[in-house]
């Protein structure tokens, strides 16, 4: 069962991450899909590709976006 | 349930796709189009991963008390996994040059628009 939570999070986390006028919000909100896939990649039997997708997904990607967002404008034009 | 696990999870790969190659076209600005071509990459390896799924398996490490066929017949299969370890690690370092990228058009240009960069 928790399994097709975390797939309706994946989802709705992307969709809530593109609909976003403020860039930081999105920029954050891009980790959402990233740990319910994680957590997903575990549950199918992939647990190495889950510690990967943990940490790179979760922490590394969003700190990227909000670098990138911090050098240029905050607010979408 | 109605839907297995495995043909849900291909939905959610194909939902991811599709969100990405939207976000990639039809939005304005350059971040946006850069998130969503990391949502085109978690699609391509959720669905690899799903492939290599195997429902009711077992994860693929042999312990000394199992014998090779029993293992064979319920271990998921391991070879996408091994790749897809490479792929994730290799779309967050083409990432991060996509937005220096987008660093330098800011620079240049003083705007992150793409229909503005373009003069449309």
């Amino acid at each position: 069962m928790i399994e097709y939570i975390l797939m309706i999070t994946a989802v709705f986390g992307a969709v809530l991450a593109l609909i976003q006028r403020d860039l930081l919000k999105a920029a954050i909100l891009t980790g959402i899909p990233g740990a319910s896939l994680a957590f997903l990649y575990q549950y199918l039997l992939a647990p190495d590709v889950a510690l990967t997708q943990a940490i790179v997904g979760s922490a590394i990607l969003p700190v990227f976006f909000a670098l990138a967002v911090y050098k240029t404008r905050r607010a979408e034009d | 349930m109605v839907v297995d696990t495995q043909l849900a999870s291909f939905f959610t790969a194909g939902a991811l796709i599709v969100i990405g190659i939207f976000a990639a076209l039809f939005l304005d600005n350059l971040i946006k189009k850069v998130i969503g071509l990391a949502f085109i990459g978690d699609g391509v390896n959720l669905f690899i991963i799903t492939i290599g799924y195997k429902p009711g398996g077992i994860v693929y490490i042999f312990l000394p008390d199992m014998t090779v066929s029993w293992f064979a017949q319920n271990a998921s299969y391991p070879l996408p996994f091994a790749l897809v370890l490479t792929s994730i690690v290799i779309g967050a370092s083409t990432l991060a040059v996509m937005l220096g990228l987008i660093i330098i058009l800011h620079k240049k240009h003083g705007t992150i628009s793409a229909s503005k960069i373009l003069g449309e």
